[in-house]
Parts: structure tokens; C-alpha cells; sequence
């Protein structure tokens, strides 16, 4: 089926430079939208009045990908990654331009795709081996080899309808990197499993790249894909908007993904409003807002960037001694830090506040520690005249903001100034240093 | 012609899906075989009393019971094999969308193992029909009717034109099967549509009453439907079925021949608009 795929491909006849896997030159793709199924059928019978509306899932891409190199192309959901891999492989045919691809293509669109869930896993990796294009003399070689990679056990004999989905994963994607392809194509299919046999993935990936083959890995994640890739591609709406370097496109994807992060984030917080709200009431918080380093709001930041945080607040009636505090939490509720003006090495005393009075509270930050995610603020304003202070106005969730890492070195949640040394007995010592202010 | 070279290319594939088919048929359910020879019989053991009982259909008075039930028999297991191919052909590329969608995958073996599959499985029903025939050649009384009949069952060399019927059948099955698999991409309706189609078509083919029925000229209103029998393929492939497994005769070569071009230009026509919709298919689903 490859093969039919290559002469389909070369049939189109675009000119190649030497040595490259694939090349694609003005690659569109347009899905026909039809308002009702039967003016599909119309169109069948009647052809001439255009029925439909068309969606422009990929344009214009320009492609040359050299021999053994590792792409990865990325983009948002909706971005057309996938269409384009569909056009790539062959599955579906491009409405104008041309491509060539030369060796054969092996895809992870989707693990085990055709498994037939009363069969045991032997039965279904011979007939999947069949579906990828093997020949008899293949899947008796490599039989022994998927079985043993894809570590089921007794399962093997078993129904694949009593698999776990992990377990489904597995055997899938044991048949597939038994393929022996010249090209790899790679649909985020290594998301799933436990760490073990992601691992297992990553280095049977690995092995491909050594052996010189072609790999083209599709994700959003800009950090997996950095680590992978030595060409990048970025994808938006269909259309190739730059590629380059990992680096190069690392920069552009990132001002990409704050400002679309930015438009989210702001619909997001425009209604945050059904999350708790309580306190006496003497001093109300009106609005919060996060700034940038040059001062304007923002939803989106970098690690390291500057920011600061701005309360405003209108007291009602008279209030002794109110303090405000300011608690960031990551989206999955985990309590990141938590601060206010007073319980500081120099408090800041706020006394006696009249009724009608305003003001402004900033908290601001000259490096932001937060790695990638999304994060949450809330705002907190307390009466301290109290034995235990009681809460004046306590908004949860009052800003909504995500944290992107162009560099992403570091994992987890905080980025620390670190300094690691290497030393080898006899040797000499290297040491780095890696801040971020 | 493309579809069929690409059918041979495949054909190992092919084999692998008429297998699986055929194991999902008899192992999926725990008396998987026994079905396909049950279901014959109980079809006819209902068509038989519907028809004969109910409904009063005489055969003719010559006619002994033991030659009615196989005459039934053989048509139930053709038209078995037909319609079921008809119907699940109209399905099978919404039913292996993941593969459409996700692989490159010859969508044009899925009619074909379908219909593979169900002929395997109609000989199960073929040997049926031909085991009975052979035990009331010997045993006449064995029910203790010794009727004569003005047509005796037999058996005989015409047993050797069977391959040609398959053929024959196979080609006007895949001729709808790759009609209705593409249209159904177009217009999901298709499959009802087919089923309805399908059992409406079995009703006006003499599989459960004698195509004389329509030739009696006691009822005027029955004759004004011959023209069914006269534009209806499956009925001369039916008859021919009968002649060689009951009769021991030849088939009718000129009915024959007929169908052979209807399936012939059918098959040329749906294989050629299956292949030219192909490219499209994966955006249809």
C-alpha cells in the first residue's frame, strides 16, 4: 500500500531537490461543507452550481524535508497538522499543488486502527502487519519481535475487547515501529501508556532517527517538540506561517501563543464571576489587573518576564486596620504562594480608612518563577484589628493567566536560579549558572 | 481494469479479511456453526407454513413435500448470501472508517470480502440441499411418502457448472455492493433504504411460491404481475441454482447468459464510479 502511495505520489511530479523525503509545493487541501447531506448527492448527479462552502484545511504549504532529519511540525488544535499528515501519507488527496515523497511511509495516525475487538492480540497483529502493508515473509519475521515489545503476556491470547486501553495502545503501537519505514509519520500517539512504555517509544523513535530514516512528529507541545526536532514547522489555519530552525520557530510560536493566550484568557475572565465571593464588606476590591514589564495588561507570560499586579479598591464605611493579600494557585487548585503588605520584613500599615476613600494596591515581581501552565489569582482583603483577622472581601479566582516557557529547560511548576557543578575526579570542574532575571 | 488488479495485489489481504470474517461468523458466538445451518432451516420451516399453510400456495399436486422444503431450501441460502452481501457491502465502508481515515487502505476489498465470505458461508447451505437430495434419491420412503413426481430429484455432472453460478452471483453481488458502498458515503439514507429494498426484492423473487404462481391463468390479477419474473435477475440465477442442485439438469443457458451480462455491465459500471468516488471517500467520512 505504500508502494501505491509512492506511485501516486511520484505520478504528481513535482521537482524535488535531491535528497529530500518529502517535498510539497503549494499543498492545499479543501474539505467540501454542505448544508444539507443531500446536496452532496446533487452535486453527484448535477454538477455545475457549487452547493457547498469550502473549509481550507491546509494552504499553500511549501515542504522540502531532507533525508534523516527529524521535523516536527506543531500549532494549535484546528491549526491543520493533521490534515496535512493525512495529505503526507496519502489518505487523503490534495485539492490543488503537488507532492513527492520518496520511500515508503509508515503513519501512527492512530494506534491500533482496525483492531477487531473478538480476536485475540495474535490475530490482530497479523492482520494489522497485513493492513501496513507487509508481506508474509515480514510478519512471520517480525511476529515474535511485536509480541515481545508490546510485553502483554498472556493477554496476547486473549480478546483485544478485554484490553485495557492502555494495553490497546501497546499492541498498536508494537505493530506499527515494527514497520521498518523510511519515513515516520507521528500523530501525538505517544501521549498515551505509562512512563515505561513511553519510554520504550522514545527510544524505538530514537533508534529510527539514528538509522538515519526521516521522522515527522506532530504535537502542540513546544517543549517535546524542541527536544526532538532540528526543523520546525508552524502551523496556523492551514497555513505554514514560518519555518526554521527549532529556535527560530520557538520565538515566533511563543509571541503566537501569548497573543492567542492573551484573547483567551480575557473571554475566560470576563466570566469568572460565579466563583465565591465573601467578607463583611467594609472595603470591596473592584478591580485586579495583571500588567506586563512595559505596564500594559496582559493574560499571557513568559517565565521570567516582570509583572505586577494591581488592585483597585473603594471602602464603604470606615475600616481600622485592612490589609490586602494576593494568593496565585495553579489551575489544578494547588496553592502556589500567598502574600500581603503587612507580614512583611517592612510592613506596610494601613490605617484607618474612611468611608469613600480609593486606592490602588501593586504587587509586583521583577522575575515571574512560574513555568508553564495556567494559573489563577485571588485577592484576599482582611481586617487585622481583629484577634484573628475576618475577612472584608475574599474574591476566589479573580483572574485567570497562563504562563508560557520559550526555553523550557527547567520541569514542574517553579523555575529556580540554579547552579550545578560537574566534577570529574582528576579532572576539571565545569559549573552553570541559569537565572532568569 | 483498476479495481481488479487492485484486487489481486491485495488478495492476500483480502484473504486475511475473508478469514477473520468468516471466524467472527463461527467463533464470536458459542455455536457459531451451528447458526449457519440452523438458519436455513428455520427460515424454512417458517417460510413453509406462512406460504404452504397460511397463505394456501400449492406447488402443484404432483409435487412431493420433501421437493418443496429443498426447492425452498436452495433459494433461501442463495438469496441468503445475496442480501446479506447487498446490505453489509452498503455499510462496510462507514462500519472500516477508521481504517479509511487513518491508514492507506484499499477500500475496494471491503465489498469484495464481504461477498467472499457469505458465498463460503452459503456452501455450508449448498451441501444441505445437496445431502437432502441425495438421501430422498435413495431412500424415497424414508418420510413414508412414496409419491412420484412428474420431476424426480437428481443429481448429476451439471453439478460441475456450480463455480460458474458463484462467479456469476459474485459479480451482480459486487456490482450493487460497490453502488450502494459509495452512494452510502454520500447519503447515509442509502443503507435503510437498501434494507427495505432488499426485502421488498426477496418477496417479488420465487424463492417461498413457484413462479408459476404469476403464470396461473385462474387468476387474472396475479398474471398482471409476470413482468417481475421477467425483470428479475436474482430469479434466473435462482432457477438456475434449482435445475443444478435439485434436478440434476443443466442450468437454463440462455437465463444464464442474461444475468451474467446484467451482472457484467452492473459490475463494470459501479466498480468504475467506486474507484473514480475513491480519492474522495476518507473527506465523506
Amino acid at each position: 500500500m505504500s508502494s501505491a502511495t509512492q506511485a501516486a505520489n511520484s505520478a504528481l511530479g513535482a521537482a524535488p531537490a535531491a535528497g529530500s523525503a518529502v517535498f510539497a509545493q503549494d499543498l492545499s487541501k479543501a474539505y467540501r461543507m454542505y448544508d444539507k447531506p443531500i446536496h452532496r448527492l446533487y452535486d453527484l448527479i448535477l454538477p455545475g452550481k457549487k452547493r457547498y462552502r469550502e473549509f481550507w484545511a491546509v494552504r499553500n504549504v511549501y515542504l522540502d524535508i531532507a533525508r534523516g532529519t527529524t521535523v516536527g511540525i506543531i500549532g494549535e488544535n484546528g491549526a491543520g497538522k493533521s490534515s496535512l499528515l493525512k495529505l503526507l501519507t496519502g489518505i487523503t488527496q490534495p485539492t490543488t499543488g503537488s507532492m513527492r515523497v520518496q520511500g515508503r511511509i509508515a503513519s501512527l495516525l492512530e494506534l491500533g486502527a482496525g483492531f477487531h475487538p473478538e480476536f485475540s492480540g495474535r490475530d490482530n497483529i497479523r492482520l494489522n502487519c497485513s493492513v501496513l502493508g507487509m508481506s508474509d515473509a515480514e510478519i512471520t519475521e517480525r511476529f515474535p519481535k511485536i509480541v515481545e515489545f508490546s510485553e502483554l503476556g498472556d493477554f496476547i491470547d486473549r480478546p483485544v475487547k478485554s484490553y485495557s486501553s492502555g494495553m490497546y495502545v501497546r499492541l498498536g503501537f508494537s505493530v506499527a515501529a515494527s514497520v521498518d519505514p523510511d519515513i515516520l509519520i507521528i500523530d501525538e500517539a505517544l501521549s498515551v501508556g505509562d512512563e515505561h512504555f513511553r519510554g520504550k517509544c522514545i527510544n524505538r523513535i530514537n533508534e529510527f532517527r539514528e538509522s538515519g530514516k526521516t521522522i515527522i512528529f506532530v504535537s502542540h507541545d513546544m517543549g517535546a517538540v524542541k527536544s526532538m526536532c532540528q526543523w520546525v514547522v508552524l502551523m496556523d489555519k492551514g497555513e505554514v506561517l514560518e519555518q526554521g530552525t527549532a529556535e527560530k520557530v520557538a520565538d515566533a510560536y511563543l509571541k503566537r501563543a501569548k497573543a492567542r493566550g492573551n484573547e483567551r484568557m480575557s473571554a475566560l475572565n470576563r466570566g469568572t464571576s460565579a466563583y465565591p465571593r465573601w467578607g463583611s464588606g467594609e472595603i470591596e476590591v473592584t478591580d485586579v489587573d495583571m500588567l506586563d514589564g512595559a505596564g500594559n495588561p496582559a493574560h499571557a507570560f513568559s517565565t521570567g518576564e516582570p509583572f505586577t499586579v494591581r488592585l483597585r479598591w473603594k471602602a464603604h464605611q470606615d475600616t481600622r486596620q485592612p490589609v490586602f493579600g494576593l494568593g496565585l494557585y495553579r489551575s489544578d487548585g494547588t496553592y502556589v504562594n500567598g502574600s500581603n503588605h503587612h507580614w512583611r520584613e517592612q510592613p506596610i500599615a494601613l490605617r484607618d480608612v474612611r468611608a469613600g476613600e480609593q486606592g490602588e494596591v501593586e504587587m509586583s515581581a521583577d522575575a515571574l518563577q512560574l513555568l508553564q501552565g495556567q494559573y489563577y489569582l485571588t485577592t484576599f482583603v482582611y481586617d487585622h484589628a481583629k484577634a484573628a483577622p475576618t475577612a472584608i472581601d475574599h474574591r476566589e479566582h479573580v483572574h485567570t493567566f497562563e504562563v508560557l516557557d520559550p526555553r523550557h529547560f527547567q520541569h514542574g511548576m517553579l523555575f529556580l536560579n540554579s547552579r550545578w557543578s560537574v566534577r570529574r575526579r582528576g579532572g576539571a570542574q565545569e559549573s552553570s549558572e541559569e537565572s532568569r532575571a | 481494469m483498476e479495481l481488479i488488479h487492485s484486487l489481486s495485489r491485495n488478495r492476500r489481504l483480502l484473504g486475511d479479511f475473508v478469514v477473520r470474517d468468516l471466524r467472527a461468523r463461527y467463533v464470536g458466538s458459542s455455536m457459531g456453526f451451528f447458526w449457519s445451518v440452523v438458519y436455513p432451516f428455520l427460515n424454512l420451516v417458517i417460510y413453509m407454513f406462512v406460504f404452504g399453510l397460511m397463505l394456501g400456495v400449492r406447488f402443484g399436486d404432483q409435487v412431493p413435500k420433501e421437493q418443496v422444503a429443498l426447492w425452498m431450501l436452495a433459494g433461501i441460502t442463495v438469496w441468503a448470501a445475496f442480501g446479506e452481501t447487498v446490505s453489509r457491502s452498503t455499510n462496510c465502508l462507514v462500519e472500516n472508517q477508521n481504517l479509511i481515515q487513518k491508514v492507506v487502505f484499499p477500500s475496494e476489498i471491503l465489498p469484495a470480502f464481504l461477498c467472499v465470505s457469505s458465498l463460503i458461508n452459503m456452501l455450508i447451505g449448498t451441501l444441505i440441499v445437496l445431502l437432502g437430495v441425495g438421501a430422498f434419491m435413495y431412500f424415497p420412503n424414508m418420510l413414508g411418502m412414496a409419491e412420484t413426481s412428474e420431476r424426480p430429484l437428481s443429481l448429476g455432472l451439471s453439478l460441475l457448472s456450480l463455480p460458474l453460478l458463484w462467479a456469476a452471483q459474485a459479480l451482480f453481488t459486487l456490482g450493487l455492493g460497490y453502488l450502494f458502498s459509495a452512494l452510502n458515503l454520500f447519503m447515509r439514507d442509502v443503507y435503510h433504504l437498501v434494507g427495505v429494498f432488499v426485502t421488498i426484492w426477496m418477496f417479488a423473487t420465487p424463492i417461498f411460491y413457484p413462479p408459476e404462481l404469476f403464470l396461473d391463468p385462474l387468476h387474472k390479477d396475479r398474471m398482471e404481475f409476470a413482468w417481475i419474473l421477467s425483470v428479475n435477475p436474482m430469479h434466473w440465477l435462482i432457477s438456475c441454482y434449482r435445475e443444478v442442485l435439485i434436478f440434476g439438469a443443466w442450468p437454463d443457458w440462455f437465463a444464464l447468459g442474461k444475468f451474467v451480462l446484467v451482472g457484467a455491465l452492473l459490475f463494470y459500471l459501479s466498480s468504475r464510479f467506486f474507484m473514480a468516488q475513491k480519492p474522495s471517500f476518507p473527506d465523506l467520512l
